[in-house]
C-alpha cells in the first residue's frame, strides 16, 4: 500500500483544489444529467433522505399536535405539549444531575487511563488499550444488569461482602442517581477515553522534548506543557460525552424505573407505553432533548474547529512515552482496577447468575444449572429473538455496507450535484438521540399505509437508518486514506465509473469494508433504543428481550441472554481486531 | 492548427474565490515534449489535470488532435476516460492490490483487447522500463523507483498519443531522480508520443524538454527552449526561479527601439553593456547575470567586457562548484566557479561577464 502513504509535494493549491471540487461552480458540466453517477446519486439522496427526514417530520407533527393524536394531517396544533414540559421539571433536573455525574466520572476515568496508556511506559500498555474499549461493546444494558447483581441494596454481591466483613448498611446502592451515572460512565463513557487518548497521541512530542531540553523536569513538563496542550481535547471530549449522557437510556431504564426515578429518555419511553399513550408529550420531550443535544454538539464542533488546537495537527506522531520507574506498577494497577469494575466483575456476576437456578450471591445457596440457556433456546419467543437479531445483523451489515460504500464514494469523491447534501443526510441520525429516533420511527411507520410495522423489515430499515453514520464514518476513514490519484489513474486509463469502483475502489477499501461490516453487525446485535419501540409479537430481537426478561423478574434468563449477546459481540469484535491487525500488517 | 496535438486556449480554473489558472494559452506540437515549470501553487498541475479531464475548468477551451475536449462556450466536457490521453501521477498511483502485470494491463483490458494482445503489449511496455522479470510480483512490495517504472509502463502500454506527467520524479531521491531523467528522455524519444510534463524542479525541466513554459501565479511568464529560458530570461521571476542569477538594480542609459545591445547604469554607478531581448520601454530597472557566467581573475582580464574590481567576502565550497560572495561597486554578487579556480577570502579580483549574458529584464 506504499503509494497511498507517500506524502505528496506540499501544495497549497491542493487543499484548495480538493475543497473547490466539492463546492466549485459550473459543476453541472462535469456529470452529465443522465450518467450512471447522477442517477445513483439522486436515487441515494431520495431513499436516504426519505428514511431520515420522514420520521423527523412525523415527530415534529406529533409534538405540535394538540388535537386528536390519531389525526393526520393534524387538525389543531400549538405549543401546548412543550409548555407542559414545565410540569416535568423534576425529570429535567434528574437528567441534568445524572448526566453531569456520569460525565465527570467518564472524563476522569478516561483522562487518567488515557494518560497512563499513551504517555507513560507501563508494561502491556498496547494490549490494555484494546481492553479499555470492551465495556462499550458490552453495552450499558448488560452493564446495568451486571451492576444490579453486584450492588443491589442488601442482596448485591459487593454489599454482601461488605456485610461479611462487618460493615453496616449498604456499601453501594446501584438503584440511585449515582448508581445510574456510574453504569453510564463505565459503559458509555468509553468514548471519553478514546477521544482523550486520540488528543494525547496526536501531540507533537517535540513540544515536550523542547521543554526537557530547556531544563524542565519530567513532572514540570507534564504540568506546564502536556496538560495545557491536551486541555482543548479534554474539553471537547467532556462536551461530547455530556451530550451522549443526556440521550442515554439503558442504564436509567434498568436501574431507574424500579424506583420510579425518571430521566428524560425513560420519561419518553414511559409516555409512549403508558395507557393511553401520550405521543404529544413524548414527542415534545424528544424534540427538546434533540435540540439540547444539537446545541451541545454545535458547541463541541466550534471548540474543535477553533483551530487553537495545537495538539491536533493531523500528523501521526509516535508520542514519547514517559519513563515512570516504579510508579509504573501503581499506574498499571489503576488501569486494571478500571478493567476489573467495568469488565471482569460484571462478566463474572452475569456468568455466575446465568448458571444458577435462583439468582443469589450466597455461596452455599447456589444451585448450578444449564436450564437458563436451555430455556433461551426452548422458549419460542426468546429463540426467535436470538435468530432475528442474527438475521438482522447479517442482513443490515451486508446490504448496509454495499449501499454505504457507494454513499461514501459519492460524498468524498464525486462532483455530482447533491453529493454534499448526502453527507448531511447520512450523518443526521447521529445528532438525534437513539431513543428519540426510535420514537420518531414508530410514529412515522404507524401512520403510513405500508404494512411493515411489527415486522423485521421495519427493524432492518430502522437499523440501516440509525447506523448510517457509523458505517459512513468507518468507510470514510479508509476512503480518505486512499490516494485519489489511484482512482483518477483508472479513469485516465479509460475505465468508466462502475468499472473503476469495481476494480480499484472496492478492492482498496476492503479493510474498511470488513471493519464496517463487523461494526454494523455488532451495532445491530446490541441495538436497544430503536428496537424497543419497533419490536412486535412477531418481530422480537435480543436487547429488548433482555430488558423485558429483567423487568419481569426473570433475572437468570436475562443474564443468560446477556451472556449470549455479549459472546456474539465479542466474537465479532475478536474477528475485527484480528482483521485490523492483518490489514495494518499489510500496510507496512 | 492541424500540426498541434494539444491546444489550450484562455484556460481559467477557479476554486470558489481563488483563481488557480488565470487565462493560459499554449499549444503542443506532435511529438513535442513540453514542460510546465513553476513553484507550487502556480497552476501548473491544475492546467495538466484540466487537460486530463480531472479538473473542471471555469472557462476556455482544450483541444486534442483538433477535437474539442472541453469548451465553455460549447458546454462540452469529455470525461477523462474518453479523452484517450495517459498520465503518470506524482504518487505513481500504482494499485497495491494488483500485480505488476495487472497494473500495466489495466488500460488494455479496459479497451477489451484479446488476451494475447494484452500480454504482448504488457511485455513490451515492461521491457521498455526493464521490469519484465517483475511482472508477477504484487505491486505493493516494489521500491519507489520500481513503482515509478511500473507507472511509466502502464501509461504507455496502450499506445496513447499523449502522455501527461505530473511531477513523476519528485518522490524519488536525488540520485535515482537523475537516472530516471535520462531514461524518461530516452523513452520519450523512442516512443512516438507527445508529452506535457509538470515539475517544480528547474534542472529537470531544462534537461528533458523541447520547450519550457514557466508559470507563475496562474499565468505564463515565458515560453521558450530550455537554452532560451536560461540564457534570456524575460522577467525577474524567470531569472530568479530558473537557475541562479544576480539581479542588479539600476537604470537604462541608452534605449534603442528594438531588441539588442543597451547600456545600463547600476546603482553603484557602474555602466554595463547589456542585452535587451525585447524592445525596451525605458523604465526597466534590472538586469540579470547568471552566477555561472561571471568570470573572476587575479589580474586584469584581456578583451573582456563589463570589467569591475571586486573583493571576495565569503567562499562556500559546494563540491561541484565554489560559490563566492563578492563585494563590488554595485553591491554584492554571487559567483559560481569550478573548483579548479580557487580564490582566498579577502582577495581582490577582477570581475567580468559578457554583454550577451547581462540580460535586461522587463519592468
Amino acid at each position: 500500500m506504499r503509494p497511498a502513504e507517500i506524502a505528496p509535494h506540499p501544495d497549497p493549491l491542493r487543499a484548495m483544489r480538493e475543497r473547490g471540487n466539492r463546492a466549485g461552480s459550473a459543476r453541472w458540466l462535469r456529470v452529465p444529467p443522465f450518467s450512471a453517477q447522477a442517477i445513483v446519486t439522486l436515487l441515494i439522496l431520495l431513499v436516504c433522505g426519505g428514511l431520515v427526514v420522514y420520521p423527523v417530520v412525523f415527530l415534529v407533527e406529533a409534538a405540535l399536535n394538540t388535537g386528536d393524536p390519531q389525526e393526520f394531517p393534524l387538525q389543531e396544533w400549538g405549543l401546548a405539549n412543550f409548555a407542559a414540559l414545565g410540569e416535568d421539571w423534576h425529570i429535567l433536573a434528574n437528567t441534568a444531575l445524572v448526566a453531569c455525574m456520569a460525565t465527570v466520572m467518564a472524563v476522569t476515568f478516561g483522562f487518567v487511563v488515557a494518560w497512563i496508556l499513551t504517555r507513560t511506559r507501563v508494561p502491556g500498555g498496547a494490549r490494555l488499550e484494546r481492553l479499555m474499549e470492551l465495556p462499550y461493546y458490552m453495552t450499558p444494558l448488560v452493564g446495568a444488569l451486571a451492576w444490579a447483581i453486584l450492588a443491589s441494596p442488601r442482596t448485591g454481591a459487593l454489599n454482601q461482602v461488605w456485610h461479611a466483613v462487618g460493615g453496616g448498611g449498604d456499601l453501594f446502592d446501584i438503584y440511585s442517581p449515582f448508581g445510574i451515572a456510574w453504569v453510564m460512565a463505565l459503559f458509555e463513557g468509553t468514548v471519553a477515553f478514546v477521544m482523550i487518548s486520540a488528543a494525547m497521541k496526536s501531540m507533537d512530542p517535540s513540544l515536550e522534548e523542547t521543554s526537557r531540553v530547556l531544563g524542565a523536569g519530567k513532572w514540570r513538563t507534564v504540568i506546564k506543557i502536556t496538560l495545557p496542550l491536551v486541555m482543548p481535547g479534554v474539553l471537547g471530549a467532556t462536551i461530547f460525552v455530556f451530550a451522549e449522557m443526556l440521550g442515554s437510556f439503558a442504564a436509567a431504564y434498568v436501574l431507574g424505573i424500579p424506583g420510579r426515578y425518571y430521566v428524560i429518555t425513560t420519561a419518553i419511553w414511559q409516555a409512549t407505553t403508558s395507557y393511553p399513550p401520550d405521543f404529544g408529550r413524548a414527542a415534545a420531550m424528544g424534540i427538546s432533548l434533540f435540540a439540547v443535544m444539537l446545541v451541545t454538539l454545535t458547541i463541541y464542533r466550534l471548540i474543535v474547529r477553533r483551530g487553537n488546537y495545537a495538539t491536533i495537527t493531523g500528523k501521526a506522531f509516535r508520542p514519547r512515552a514517559m519513563e515512570v520507574g516504579r510508579a509504573a506498577w501503581i499506574l498499571l494497577a489503576v488501569c486494571w482496577a478500571y478493567i476489573l469494575v467495568a469488565v471482569v466483575l460484571p462478566m463474572m456476576a452475569l456468568l455466575l447468575t446465568s448458571f444458577q437456578r435462583f439468582a443469589t450471591v450466597i455461596v452455599d445457596q447456589m444451585q448450578f444449572t444449564l436450564a437458563n440457556y436451555e430455556n433461551a433456546v426452548r422458549f419460542a419467543a426468546v429463540r426467535s429473538a436470538l435468530v432475528n437479531s442474527l438475521v438482522l445483523g447479517f442482513g443490515v451489515a451486508s446490504i448496509g455496507v454495499l449501499v454505504m460504500t457507494v454513499l461514501v464514494w459519492i460524498i468524498y469523491r464525486s462532483r455530482a450535484p447533491g453529493h454534499g447534501l448526502i453527507e448531511y443526510v447520512a450523518m443526521f441520525p447521529q445528532a438525534v438521540p437513539r431513543l428519540v429516533f426510535g420514537l420518531a420511527l414508530l410514529w412515522a411507520w404507524l401512520n403510513i399505509p405500508i404494512p411493515i410495522y411489527g415486522t423485521l423489515w421495519l427493524l432492518a430499515l430502522a437499523y440501516f437508518t440509525v447506523l448510517m453514520p457509523l458505517g459512513v464514518r468507518t468507510l470514510a476513514g479508509v476512503m480518505l486514506q486512499i490516494d485519489k490519484s489511484l482512482e483518477e489513474c483508472a479513469r485516465v486509463c479509460g475505465a468508466s465509473w462502475g468499472y473503476q469502483l469495481r476494480t480499484v475502489t472496492m478492492p482498496l477499501l476492503r479493510p474498511g469494508i470488513v471493519a464496517a461490516w463487523l461494526l454494523l453487525f455488532i451495532a445491530s446485535v446490541r441495538e436497544l433504543g430503536v428496537s424497543i419501540f419497533l419490536v412486535g409479537p412477531n418481530a422480537q430481537v435480543i436487547a429488548p428481550s433482555i430488558a423485558s426478561a429483567w423487568l419481569s423478574s426473570s433475572t437468570e434468563l436475562s443474564t443468560a441472554l446477556a451472556i449470549i449477546q455479549t459472546s456474539v459481540v465479542f466474537i465479532a469484535l475478536a474477528i475485527l481486531f484480528r482483521a485490523a491487525r492483518r490489514f495494518t500488517g499489510e500496510l507496512r | 492548427m492541424s500540426q498541434a496535438r494539444i491546444e489550450v486556449s484562455d484556460l481559467i480554473v477557479r476554486y470558489g474565490g481563488v483563481t488557480a489558472v488565470a487565462g493560459v494559452s499554449f499549444t503542443v506540437g506532435r511529438g513535442e515534449h513540453v514542460t510546465l515549470l513553476g513553484p507550487s501553487g502556480c497552476g501548473k498541475t491544475t492546467t495538466l489535470r484540466a487537460i486530463a479531464g480531472l479538473e473542471e475548468p471555469s472557462s476556455g477551451a482544450i483541444r486534442i488532435d483538433g477535437q474539442t475536449m472541453y469548451s465553455s462556450t460549447d458546454r462540452r466536457n469529455i470525461p477523462s476516460e474518453k479523452r484517450g490521453v495517459s498520465m503518470v501521477f506524482q504518487s505513481y498511483a500504482v494499485w497495491p492490490h494488483m500485480t505488476v502485470f495487472d497494473n500495466v494491463a489495466y488500460g488494455l483490458r479496459v479497451r477489451k483487447l484479446p488476451r494475447a494482445e494484452v500480454a504482448a503489449n504488457v511485455d513490451r511496455a515492461l521491457g521498455l522500463v526493464q521490469m519484465r522479470e517483475f511482472a508477477s510480483r504484487p505491486a505493493s512490495n516494489l521500491s519507489g523507483g520500481q513503482q515509478q517504472r511500473v507507472a511509466l509502463a502502464r501509461a504507455v502500454a496502450f499506445s496513447p498519443t499523449v502522455v501527461l506527467f505530473d511531477e513523476p520524479l519528485s518522490n524519488l531521491d536525488a540520485k535515482l531522480r537523475a537516472e530516471m531523467r535520462v531514461e524518461l528522455r530516452e523513452l520519450q524519444r523512442r516512443l512516438d508520443i507527445t508529452s506535457v510534463y509538470v515539475t517544480h524542479d528547474q534542472e529537470e525541466a531544462l534537461a528533458i524538454s523541447d520547450r519550457v513554459i514557466v508559470m507563475y501565479n496562474g499565468g505564463i511568464e515565458q515560453i521558450g527552449s530550455p537554452e532560451a529560458i536560461y540564457n534570456r530570461p524575460k522577467s525577474r521571476f524567470v531569472a530568479d526561479f530558473v537557475g541562479s542569477a544576480n539581479l542588479i538594480g539600476g537604470r537604462l542609459k541608452s534605449a534603442p527601439n528594438g531588441p539588442g545591445p543597451v547600456l545600463f547604469e547600476t546603482e553603484g554607478g557602474v555602466t554595463l553593456q547589456a542585452q535587451a531581448t525585447h524592445p525596451p520601454r525605458g523604465d526597466e530597472n534590472r538586469v540579470a547575470v547568471r552566477t555561472a557566467y561571471i568570470d573572476l581573475a587575479a589580474g586584469s582580464p584581456n578583451g573582456a567586457t563589463n570589467i569591475a574590481p571586486g573583493n571576495i567576502r565569503e567562499r562556500l565550497f559546494h563540491g561541484d562548484f565554489i560559490q563566492y560572495i563578492v563585494d563590488w561597486p554595485a553591491g554584492q554578487l554571487i559567483v559560481r566557479r569550478p573548483p579548479t579556480e580557487m580564490f582566498e577570502e579577502g582577495a581582490t579580483v577582477a570581475i567580468s561577464f559578457a554583454a550577451e549574458h547581462c540580460v535586461l529584464l522587463e519592468a
